[in-house]
């Protein structure tokens, strides 16, 4: 058959597309069955285990849905008074945490030189051997960094460091530590209260950015959910006074720009208009210290001093003392300030006056439930800091790090690096290797929180204990942290072994809830009770009768925030805020939290500049231009996002990104704003002022390329520009 | 010369045609699987001969969205007191010994959009031989059906069931 070369390319081209079908060969799928069947699990069923979200220091209760033993979705727990069902995005994120391929899997120990970041695995003993022969060697020393764990492992701690001669130090940079100080001052209360924004018909809110990260924002989301919507009869009114134009901010009725670091001067002419018109229900006797504090100052010049209007602080005054029940509340850049603590005192004040303590819809304290060893009291940044102070506490001794990081949440101005530097041993019981574990000469991973018993004692509601229990086995080679100091204190022997004398943490756990139901319900059967409180998450009780405070203390001083840079040199404030999603950084290394539009820019997997649209005209930067960022103590680079909410004199970038370490999501992907701060602290909290640094800024004259979901046609990509910051 | 070309070409076209269509009516099948067990398990013996009620291995189609395959442990229920052993036999003691699970084949599989539940459908009053066959006559388990949304959507229609998207896909 003669062919010709067309009908061979035909028949070839036919062939081709045959080879084209659908194969059928490939990965068959597999249907493997149990060895043992396991009598709780049904293929196919899920069950649903109640716990303790650790994703930020809220604590909301959980429920999660495991299926084959296989955690696979996460909701809040219907139960809790705290979040009532609800969860934020961190919240749902943090299977993202237990399945994170960055994970440490088992125990690790320096290779190399201390902070290269390089490691070998260890064995768990030897590991165990070398941590608490290094405490045996050094009485009296050592030092442990740990985030806030109010409950059992806060007693845990304190107790091992306590008998050990050494320090515990309990650091969050979200902790609020000048709300603290402040409602020490205006109160005379150590615990956080309840502010009841349910009830509440007229809220002023002085930078409080309670619908993205303050205290516990899902508790303050649902509240303010009731608050405008819950009542038939009357929507609470709701002003945010706040230099820049936040997310809350954006939710309000109405936004009072202010100049950053005068909120507390604004706070004191309303006060002084409230006790001017006769509006207060302050007791007399309390009511001259209040008068003669506020004296001594006049509207006019504070008007001048804070760029707010006079009719706009007498309407603010008059709105707040004519509504049914108002309340007040600060936080967030009003704060962050050298003058943070005097702020909030000024603010408790205004709630003083019109007297809605305890009421419905004003502040409300709660005792915390006295469950056993709970306290875990946060220190500020200046505790962390006189470390390298004369003292020397740490220096030539052991550093410990559990899950707190604070090369990176506190700036390099601060030379915090030299406690880590001076420490004869760091070692880390993080179960991620973030920027402070890399410093690490010893690595013990805990479990990741899904994996652990535990248990979280409740602030600022109506008592509550939540209680953690593992809902997974644990994937890797990693032990519980409270089992690596019970084991520790068997290791050492004597009075901490004694002390500390149960076999494992779970036991512990159960014995401390055990005393604490032994004194709430005397003569129950505890069993009964254990079981109920893992089937319910927790314990809590309606709300009771509220404590009664004794003090009511007048705000002392309203000085104006101090501020590092000169105003010739460097022209704006600066202002880092943690962001929605990644907060402090922690959520960094979850995809899905990156991938979470900012809810006032839409940049996702990226920072940003937020800039006045006219500023940066000025500048003649356009958007997406990369800009430097200059302080006096370093520099950032990152693309330019015209932000009308900014005022012209204001730069703020988020928090979160900018990590040298911390897993193939987080490392090398954006900037740390936090490199450029000033070592500048508000001295009655200890707090460091995130918003006390100026600025300059500078063109590059190159394009970012910031990832904005609101630009439609814009894929995202690998890597966003934006270098590293140099301190 | 030209003219058998064309005949060729054009039996060449039908012949690609028939595949094709053939292998997209299989569509989602794995129809080369079921020869590949990790133990040539006969349904015909079991569910045939032996008379067990499908219910007894497949446990989950009562109380789950998932009928499920048996644990090892299952089978050994059985198998632990027979005496005679077959090379196949052999190869689930070893797997029983090993404590290793049998890596079966997935014959039955549908989309991650699809939601399909057993356990409605048996209290609805089918039998498993509605849609999966008559396994008992079988030595060797084929998908029965295409367990396509055209062939669900039927079913649907002539019993009266719900036609809601909803029903299906959440």
């Amino acid at each position: 058959m003669d062919l010709k070369r067309r009908d061979f390319l035909k028949v070839v081209g036919l062939g081709a597309a045959g080879s084209m079908l659908p194969g059928c060969g490939g990965e068959t799928a597999k249907l493997i069955p149990y060895v043992l069947p396991d009598e709780e699990i049904v293929p196919g069923v899920a069950n649903w285990y109640a716990s303790v979200c650790r994703e930020c220091e809220a604590g909301c209760g959980i429920i999660v849905r495991v299926m084959e033993g296989r955690a696979r979705k996460i909701e809040g727990n219907p139960d809790h008074p705290l979040n009532r069902g609800k969860l934020c995005a961190l919240g749902q994120a943090s299977l993202q945490g237990l399945y994170n391929p960055d994970r440490i899997r088992g125990p690790l120990q320096r290779d190399g030189e201390r902070g290269e970041g390089r490691f070998k695995p260890i064995p768990w003993e030897e590991a165990m051997s070398r941590w608490v022969s290094a405490l045996q060697k050094h009485p009296g020393g050592a030092v442990l960094i740990s985030r806030p764990v109010p409950g059992t492992l806060a007693g845990l701690f304190s107790t091992f460091m306590k008998e050990i001669s050494g320090t515990v130090f309990f650091y969050e940079p979200s902790a609020e530590r000048p709300l603290r100080a402040a409602n020490r001052k205006s109160f005379g209360i150590d615990f956080l209260p309840d502010y009841d924004l349910a009830n509440t018909t007229y809220l002023l809110s002085f930078g409080a950015p309670f619908l993205s990260h303050w205290l516990s924002p899902v508790h303050f989301g649902a509240a303010y959910g009731r608050m405008r919507q819950g009542r038939p009869e009357v929507r609470g009114r709701f002003v945010q006074v706040e230099p820049r134009l936040s997310l809350t901010a954006a939710s309000a009725d109405r936004w009072v720009p202010i100049r950053p670091g005068t909120e507390g001067l604004l706070a004191v002419a309303i006060g002084r208009l409230i006790l001017e018109e006769g509006r207060t229900n302050l007791p007399r006797g309390d009511r001259s210290r209040f008068e003669k504090f506020y004296a001594s100052f006049s509207i006019d010049r504070i008007a001048n001093e804070t760029g707010v209007a006079e009719e706009e602080i007498v309407r603010l005054a008059r709105e707040f003392y004519t509504a049914a029940s108002p309340l007040a509340i600060g936080g967030g850049i009003a704060s962050e300030q050298t003058n943070g603590t005097d702020t909030l005192v000024a603010i408790n004040a205004l709630n003083l006056l019109v007297g809605n303590i305890n009421r419905p819809g004003g502040i409300r304290f709660f005792r915390p439930s006295d469950f056993p060893a709970s306290s875990a009291e946060v220190v500020g940044e200046q505790a962390l800091l006189d470390l390298k102070g004369p003292s020397k506490k740490a220096s030539r001794s052991v550093l410990m790090l559990y899950q707190a990081n604070p090369l990176y949440t506190l700036p390099p101005s601060t030379q915090f690096r030299q406690v880590f530097e001076e420490a004869d041993l760091v070692v880390s019981f993080s179960p991620f290797l973030d920027e402070s574990t890399a410093m690490a000469d010893l690595i013990l991973p805990d479990h990741f929180f899904l994996e652990s018993w535990g248990d979280h004692v409740t602030e600022g509601i109506a008592p509550a204990a939540g209680l953690a229990q593992p809902v997974v086995i644990p994937r890797y080679d990693t032990r519980p942290v409270g089992d690596l100091f019970l084991g520790a204190a068997n290791r050492f022997g004597g009075g901490v072994k004694e002390r500390l004398s149960w076999t494992d943490y779970r036991t512990m756990v159960r014995e401390q809830w055990r005393d604490f139901f032994d004194r709430r319900q005397p003569g129950q059967p505890f069993e009964a009770a254990w079981v109920e409180a893992l089937q319910k998450g927790g314990w809590w009780k309606p709300e009771g009768k509220p404590v009664s405070i004794s003090q009511r203390g007048a705000p002392s001083a309203a000085e104006p925030a101090r501020f590092e840079g000169s105003e010739k040199e460097f022209p704006f404030y600066f202002y880092p805020f943690p962001s929605m999603g990644l907060h402090y950084g922690q959520g960094a290394n979850r995809p899905w939290l990156q991938e979470l539009p900012d809810p006032m820019t839409t940049v996702v997997w990226g920072s940003w500049v937020e800039i006045n649209p006219k500023t940066a005209q000025e500048y003649g930067l356009a958007e997406r231009d990369l800009v430097r960022v200059i302080s006096p103590y370093g520099e950032i680079e990152a693309p330019v996002v015209y932000f009308p909410g900014n005022p012209p004199d204001l730069i703020s970038v988020p928090i979160g990104q900018g990590h040298r370490a911390y897993g193939r999501y987080a490392e090398g992907r954006g900037v740390n704003p936090l490199a450029l701060l000033a070592p500048l602290i508000d001295a009655p909290s200890g707090a460091l002022a995130t918003g006390a640094t100026r600025v300059r800024i500078e063109r590059t004259g190159r394009k970012g390329r910031p990832v904005l979901v609101d630009q439609t046609g814009q894929g995202t990509r690998r890597h966003t520009e934006g270098g590293e910051g140099e301190a | 010369m030209r003219k058998w070309v064309g005949v060729l070409l054009a039996l060449l076209v039908i012949g690609v045609a028939i595949i094709w269509g053939a292998l997209y009516a299989q569509s989602t099948a794995d129809f080369m699987g079921h020869d590949r067990q990790p133990i040539a398990f006969s349904h015909q013996r079991h569910a045939g001969e032996l008379q067990i009620d499908c219910l007894f291995c497949h446990r989950g189609a009562r109380i789950s969205p998932v009928a499920s395959v048996p644990s090892v442990y299952l089978c050994m229920t059985c198998h632990r007191s027979l005496k005679e052993q077959t090379p196949e036999t052999e190869k689930l003691l070893a797997y029983w010994n090993d404590k290793e699970p049998i890596p079966w084949v997935r014959l039955q599989r549908l989309p991650d959009f699809v939601q399909f539940t057993h356990e409605m459908h048996l209290d609805a009053g089918f039998q498993c031989a509605d849609c999966h066959g008559e396994v008992e006559r079988m030595s060797q388990t084929p998908r029965a059906a295409t367990f396509e949304m055209g062939w669900c959507i039927d079913c649907h229609e002539r019993n009266g069931a719900s036609l809601d998207c909803f029903t299906c896909h959440y």
